[in-house]
């Protein structure tokens, strides 16, 4: 299966992806930033979200609900997100209202037009936001905004990446203008547009619109690297509402598109892929110690600094967290002395593919078709400088020989390697076994 | 107040003239023994998706417990006659499948997807699991274990326990106020009743196989046949169900959910089913009010107050019913503030005509947002289940948009009128009930209840 690329750079330095497909009449366009919650200014935990729901706030010439408005009355949907080193805002519509939403992206990107308000009604939505999601959920934000403080040395890496309050609290109209104009510059960013597009026509009117926006200084990235690591990291959180003891155990991951890399990803299908998967399979399936036992690399192909592999397991309060985790070595230990066969290994590149193919057509809920192959596009666009990689990374997968899945297994499932949360109910149910 | 007037955006472009929409042609028809088969072509990717429906779930039989159908889906792919769980889950692995086995209401369903190289392996298996699960003892007893755990766990999540009390007030002694089973139901569940609702429910002539994807109609059907045309079984008697009760009167429910932060509110009322003339009419009427992201009750609450994060309205259709509700998780300070705006939203609709270029965004948005999903294997699939589930006329997907943009504001605000019964809407509120009770009194008589379900005293 190959995916047809169209692209260029237009002379402000905007990359343009284009991957048409002509299977139903409709568009989805994308506008990826390179920068995410890592990288935003210490200080101002939260800022890089804040900011991503500003840029839905108006622009000069779509003044706040506009946006919205203008992308569904077009009868098409629209979000963003923010993700560790990039932040998308991306629309799907009738492929009629291509034009309209490439003019809303480059007025957002040209000129965002916000006020205090603004600003002051956002921050209210995003508190609410965390509340939902974190703050009045069971487990919320487990393990993800949990583990890189335990994880992590680096602030870059570290810090809560939805935002203490106080820091949101803390943000200002200058702080909203300033990441604006450092990193919100087309020289920094890529547009992309897939499905019912023509591509010279996609190419035209991406440089009408976007191609008289002024380049910006080529923003600078703090190194997130981390200080090496010499021993296991535990952390201890609370859990308020939840009635079953958690824990979460992250190791760090190779660097993407390292021979090792690919075999990681692949053990990362061993350990983790749905009910076939070894940790899921041994306890929850066959020792029955845990209610829940999965995860794994979260986004394989869109992180550009450290990232882990994360187990979350919910595990009855009738074992401890000691025996829990004792039963999760052994599966670790069995891969590290044995390896996997050449079956095991042949049935997870099959899976790999056929998941690879859903990726490419498949959508974010319903409405969203193509997020997938538009996320994918972005990120080798960004981080690699090489969209055509949606073609040909699955061949590095399918080359993995048994060896080298054992190999990385040694080389990086080490307990200096790894951190540790335990998310511990203080439910009065739920006690846990001594 | 209303919505603060916003400003119009300068110099958009127009639309320009939109390309057709068409619904790829379905391939249907009845195997001997019953089973209904509709087949679609989707060449976008090597893969296929299909589903195949029990027109029978938790309401047929929930005179003999809460939640067996949905424990007899999850069992049933833990072994069979010829394969162990472990095999099971290892052949999907290599066929590049993903499976899944749920039950809800009404329905009861195993679906799949995978790679069109091994589309018949794939068949096989689902029909093994279709007809021949064996129901494990050993597997059994660990996914009621497990399922124990699950339902512990269900009554810490606000949405969870908010959802279960509006189903209990809107449906009383109807199968539809029970959405979730008790601890002491679990802990009472048979192997034996998992083993006879499978042999009731699962049969061809209650079934509905829809697949869509890369493959040829002629062939496949041959597939469908060599595998499942030698299956029997009748469709299960229907029973008919206690009638839910005449709700009279605006009440509050009360989950005390202490601790919590925030407030998780959710107010509806009955509906209408899929099949009901009104469908169509209602659901645009809905999306206008807070089915939408640009929708009044969004732009409202979220957009200007900033009370909430993700308030949104919907029509939820069940075969013999249908409701609307309202939620949205907002400040504990605010609940007050924002019941009055829910309220105001939905009586504005009743009282005043929608303006004609509002109309005009609303019916663009349904129509667009129906192409959607054109687009891939599994949109094309959830259209055409729709369609069968629901027995909606066989040319429904070509003709709802023209039906969408032929409403009037006057049928919008007759809808409204009929639907958005705000004089009778029950309130339900999920959080701390010192922080919130005597916001929420302010609507109605409250009821008080743990995140048990047991009645608090006053």
């Amino acid at each position: 299966m190959q995916i047809p690329i169209h692209g260029t750079t237009l002379k402000n330095g905007l990359r343009v992806v284009i991957a048409p497909d002509t299977i139903a009449p409709v568009v989805t366009v994308g506008v990826y930033y390179k920068i995410g919650f890592r990288l935003e200014p210490q200080g101002r935990s939260g800022f890089a979200h804040l900011f991503e729901h500003m840029m839905f706030q108006g622009s000069e010439n779509a003044p706040k609900m506009q946006h919205i408005k203008l992308v569904n009355s077009s009868g098409g949907v629209l979000n963003g997100s923010t993700m560790y080193d990039v932040t998308n805002y991306y629309e799907a519509v009738p492929s009629n209202a291509l034009e309209r939403v490439l003019w809303l992206e480059a007025d957002r990107m040209r000129a965002l037009k916000v006020d205090e308000e603004n600003l002051a009604n956002q921050r209210d939505v995003v508190k609410e936001e965390v509340r939902v999601n974190v703050l009045n959920q069971p487990y919320g934000g487990f393990p993800w905004l949990d583990m890189p403080p335990v994880a992590f040395r680096n602030w870059a890496n570290a810090h809560n990446f939805y935002g203490d309050f106080a820091d949101l609290d803390a943000a200002s109209l200058v702080d909203v203008q300033k990441f604006f104009r450092t990193y919100y510059v087309p020289n920094n960013a890529v547009l992309l547009m897939l499905g019912d597009v023509n591509p010279q026509e996609g190419l035209t009117l991406a440089e009408k619109y976007f191609g008289p926006i002024q380049a910006g200084t080529a923003p600078p990235f703090a190194d997130p690297a981390e200080p090496p690591q010499t021993e296991e990291r535990r952390g201890h959180v609370e859990e308020k509402f939840g009635t079953l003891p958690a824990m979460a155990i992250g190791y760090v991951l190779p660097k993407r598109r390292t021979s090792d890399w690919y075999a990681m990803v692949l053990l990362d299908q061993a350990l983790h892929g749905g009910r076939a998967g070894r940790t899921h399979r041994e306890l929850v399936l066959e020792k029955q110690i845990a209610v829940e036992a999965d995860g794994g690399v979260d986004d394989v192909f869109g992180y550009n600094g450290p990232s882990q592999m994360t187990t979350r397991i919910l595990h009855k309060p009738e074992y401890s967290a000691e025996q829990t985790l004792a039963a999760f070595d052994a599966v670790l230990r069995e891969v590290q002395e044995k390896g996997i066969s050449q079956e095991e290994l042949d049935q997870l590149k099959v899976k790999w593919r056929s998941d690879y193919y859903s990726t490419l057509e498949g959508g974010r809920g319903g409405t969203m078709p193509r997020y997938g192959q538009m996320h994918l596009l972005a990120c080798f666009t960004l981080f690699d400088n090489e969209p055509q990689l949606v073609n040909t990374i699955l061949d590095g997968f399918l080359a993995v020989k048994r060896e080298e899945i054992q190999e990385v297994a040694k080389k990086y499932l080490r307990p200096e390697n790894r951190a540790i949360v335990f998310r511990t109910p203080v439910n009065k149910d739920a006690k846990e076994a001594a | 107040m209303a919505t603060r007037a916003s400003e119009v955006a300068i110099a958009a472009p127009a639309l320009t003239p939109e390309r057709p929409v068409t619904w790829p042609k379905r391939t249907r028809t009845r195997l001997s023994n019953g089973m209904q088969v509709v087949l679609a072509e989707a060449h976008t990717i090597p893969k296929f998706h299909g589903e195949l429906f029990f027109r029978a779930g938790e309401a047929l039989i929930s005179d003999r417990s809460v939640g067996l159908a949905e424990l007899t889906a999850t069992v049933l792919r833990t072994g069979t006659a010829k394969r162990t769980s472990r095999q099971i889950e290892e052949d999907l692995r290599r066929l590049g499948a993903d499976l899944g086995a749920s039950a809800g209401q009404d329905t009861s369903a195993i679906s799949f997807a995978g790679l069109s190289e091994f589309a018949e392996p794939l068949l096989e298996l689902v029909n093994e699991l279709a007809r021949e699960a064996a129901f494990p003892e050993a597997e059994f007893e660990r996914e009621r274990r497990q399922k124990l755990e699950e339902v512990k766990l269900e009554r810490t999540s606000p949405g969870f326990l908010a959802g279960e009390r509006l189903r209990k007030v809107l449906f009383g002694a109807h199968p539809y106020a029970r959405v979730s089973p008790s601890e002491e139901q679990v802990a009472a569940y048979k192997r034996e009743d998992l083993e006879s609702v499978y042999r009731e429910i699962y049969t061809p002539e209650n079934a509905l196989l829809v697949l869509v994807g890369d493959f040829d109609p002629q062939a496949m059907l041959r597939i469908i046949e060599k595998i499942f045309g030698n299956w029997e079984g009748k469709k299960p008697a229907t029973k008919e169900a206690p009638a839910p009760p005449q709700l009279r009167g605006r009440r509050v429910y009360l989950v005390h959910n202490p601790g919590s932060v925030q407030t998780q509110i959710l107010v509806g009322c009955r509906a209408i089913t899929r099949k009901h003339p009104d469908w169509i009419r209602l659901g645009l009427t809905n999306s206008l009010y807070g089915g939408a992201f640009n929708s009044r009750l969004v732009m409202n609450i979220r957009e200007d107050k900033g009370y909430t994060y993700s308030p949104r309205s919907g029509v939820t259709p069940l075969r013999q019913h249908g409701y609307f509700s309202v939620s949205a998780a907002v400040r504990n300070d605010v609940v007050a503030a924002s019941l009055t705006e829910i309220f105001y939203e939905l009586d504005k609709l009743r009282s005043l005509l929608v303006p004609a270029p509002e109309l005009a965004d609303a019916q663009n948005y349904l129509t667009g947002l129906f192409s959607m999903g054109l687009a891939t294997q599994e949109g094309l699939l959830t259209q055409f289940s729709t369609t069968e589930l629901h027995e909606l006329p066989e040319d429904y997907l070509e003709t709802y948009r023209d039906k969408v943009r032929a409403l009037t504001s006057a049928d919008l605000q007759a809808t409204a009128r009929k639907y958005f019964d705000s004089a009778n809407l029950q309130i339900v509120v999920v959080g701390d009930r010192a922080q919130i009770e005597e916001q929420a009194a302010l609507f109605g008589e409250v009821e008080v209840f743990d995140n048990q379900g047991k009645r608090i005293g006053a």
